[in-house]
């Protein structure tokens, strides 16, 4: 009977209703669009390295090296030594281990040197492995592999010739040396997609005439380079497999105590578990403010209800007339307001689908971050519920002023 | 350009690297470090703690009561049920427990260094009674007491002048028949050392490595599903 009175009375004031019902709307939609693209960061951060046990490079900080060494983010670190990464290579405890060496760049995307045992090693979500989607791995010294994403942004095919430039600023080129792209990777939805990869060798060849940090007057002919030793002096972080969970440790602290260079040896979980509670400061902030948009929608509520109060004096005094008491006024105001939260919160959580399925692969693709989506749970029911319930108690000030009038002139109307 | 730098560093350093390297840890008095490694029903735990935590002292033992202290400690990190307590149900043994101390910045010879470890404190406290009293001992556990002295005197001197951090470092070995019944861990540790606030807590498997925190207002962990 109210709830049929509630909902006639709001269908009254359709557009004034309408409003209200959009502020809630896009304020619940903010506030899980929010927590969606931090937990699908989350997720996407943690996906992206699986099955590597250790990572080493030069003494810093062990989030730097897991953001620059895997993520490609942030302020280089220093390399290490080609000898230092043998001895740490030749420990018992190792069971695999591939070196990457950063520092150049073709357009906008790093290249990276390492391994063909990069192929085989790198995992991620979960322990998936890289594929091809056409060509082959590196064969030649001057073949590249690159990942998806590199691929469609440059239109590059298998054979496609790639000029490699020095650093990351693209003034410089190693345009005497071209490479050719033998194969394209699948895409992952990790750095890989952004990357050019090449032999280690590769990386020594294309700096052979550059001294100083200058490219040198002469240049060396590739049938020369081809002929010369280019084991690297330096590489720039290492990603280590131990043989058994058991010697995680005793590895890790073995190459932080390494006497004859400055390296430090961090477990990737652990860097990226670490990572999160600086970033949690931040991302708790984010989500404060998006509550705090929740409550002001609520706000915005509460006036509207608190402005319709003088309007409808003499409908509330034509109920307490036909024999309602006043709680059922009180009841009335408290109904409508949580009718309209709720409604408010089911369009925002549509809102947010509908956003979701428009954005999801332009995010993707911008920012490589896949927000999965998934049918409405828990967390949106939780939502629903707590705006509601945060609806009721808002309204709850309007509703008893609504009480306290009907009381006191419900029968006196003074217009 | 980063390369070449690198290289430069490389060997401004080296000089540096010859005369032996100077270098300290990371040391925070109330936080203590525990690591543990699993693999199927193996355990390996470490633990590494300050020195003030344990026994409220980072200067070499000098005292009969600091001496005394320090043997204390050792003999209760020694034993594992003390540091965490494990669920019956997991049905654990423990094979193998040590417990030293060692003290930052000392220029101990590696291989030295483990012998000590391996023979425990208790093993030297006893040899050095032994070699004090004149009684029968053997030729090896006098050689182990020389070398014990002339580590700790080592260690002394650098201790001085790197500022005295020491720290207490434990390693246990353990067989669980169901590691999958660890649910909890109960920190034993914090009831033990009133100095102690807080461990960080390291643990890899498998499935890679995760990082807790556990204070001494809640000293349990929740490990459900990771063994």
């Amino acid at each position: 009977m109210i709830f049929r009175l509630a909902l006639a009375s709001l269908l009254a004031r359709f557009v004034t209703v309408l409003m209200t019902v959009i502020a809630i709307a896009f304020s619940v939609a903010l506030f899980l669009g929010v927590e969606k693209v931090r937990t699908g960061a989350k997720a996407s951060f943690a996906d992206t390295i699986s099955g590597t046990d250790l990572i080493v490079g030069a003494r810093s900080g062990s989030v730097q090296l897991l953001l620059y060494s895997v993520f490609r983010i942030g302020n280089a670190t220093n390399n290490i030594t080609w000898e230092s990464y043998q001895d740490i290579i030749a420990r018992p405890e190792v069971d695999w281990a591939v070196p990457i060496s950063l520092g150049d760049s073709h357009r906008q995307f790093r290249v990276m040197g390492t391994t063909s045992d990069f192929f085989t090693h790198y995992k991620y979500r979960q322990g998936q492995g890289l594929a091809l989607q056409g060509g082959a791995l590196m064969d030649d010294l001057y073949d590249a592999v690159i990942g998806a994403d590199v691929a469609a942004a440059l239109g590059y095919k298998v054979d496609s010739p790639i000029v490699v430039a020095h650093g990351i600023a693209s003034f410089t080129e190693h345009d005497d040396q071209p490479f050719r792209v033998s194969g394209i990777l699948e895409k992952t939805g990790t750095p890989v997609d952004r990357t050019v990869i090449v032999s280690l060798a590769a990386i020594e060849a294309i700096h052979v005439d550059w001294k100083s940090g200058a490219k040198s007057g002469v240049v060396t002919p590739v049938e020369v380079i081809r002929e010369m030793d280019l084991t690297p002096n330096a590489i720039t972080a290492a990603m280590v497999g131990v043989k058994s969970p058991l010697q995680t440790f005793k590895l890790q602290r073995a190459i932080n105590e390494y006497r004859e260079e400055p390296l430090l040896a961090i477990l990737p979980g652990v860097a990226l578990q670490e990572l999160w509670s600086i970033v949690g400061i931040a991302e708790t902030a984010l989500l404060a403010v998006s509550v705090m948009v929740v409550v002001t929608a609520l706000i915005g509520l509460m006036a509207a209800q608190f402005a319709s109060l003088n309007e409808r004096r003499r409908e509330m005094a034509i109920l307490r007339a036909m024999g309602a008491r006043p709680w059922v006024v009180f009841a009335l105001l408290l109904l409508e307001s949580v009718v309209i939260a709720f409604v408010g919160a089911v369009l925002g959580i549509a809102l947010l689908y509908a956003g979701l399925i428009i954005a999801q692969p332009w995010i993707d693709a911008a920012y490589g971050l896949w927000l999965p989506i998934h049918a409405p749970g828990l967390q949106e029911g939780l939502v629903i519920g707590g705006v509601m319930l945060a609806s009721a108690i808002v309204s709850a000030v309007p509703a008893v002023r609504a009480y306290r009038l009907s009381l006191a002139d419900g029968m006196n109307v003074r217009i | 350009m980063l390369r070449s730098l690198s290289l430069l560093a490389l060997i401004a350093a080296s000089p540096v690297v010859a005369e032996g390297a100077r270098e300290l840890s990371a040391h925070e008095h109330g936080v203590g470090e525990l690591n543990i490694a699993v693999a199927g029903s193996d355990l390996v735990i470490e633990l590494h703690a300050p020195g003030a935590d344990i026994v409220g002292f980072e200067h070499a033992a000098e005292s009969d009561a600091d001496k005394a202290a320090v043997e204390a400690a050792l003999a209760v990190l020694g034993d594992l049920s003390s540091v965490i307590a494990l669920p019956a149900a997991a049905e654990c043994s423990v094979s193998a427990a040590e417990a030293e101390l060692h003290i930052e910045g000392a220029h101990e010879d590696h291989d030295d260094h483990d012998e000590h470890e391996a023979h425990g404190h208790d093993d030297h406290h006893d040899d050095h009674k032994e070699h004090d009293d004149h009684k029968d001992h053997d030729d090896h556990a006098h050689e182990d007491h020389k070398d014990h002295d002339a580590h700790d005197h080592d260690e002394h001197d650098h201790a001085e002048e790197a500022g005295g951090h020491s720290e207490f470092e434990a390693s246990y070995t353990l067989t669980c028949a169901a590691p999958d019944q660890i649910e909890t861990l109960d920190f034993a540790y914090f009831g033990q050392f009133e100095n102690a606030r807080e461990l960080h807590v390291q643990i890899a498997s498998d499935a890679g490595a995760q990082a807790f925190d556990v204070e001494r207002d809640a000293a349990a962990l929740d490990v459900k599903g990771l063994f």
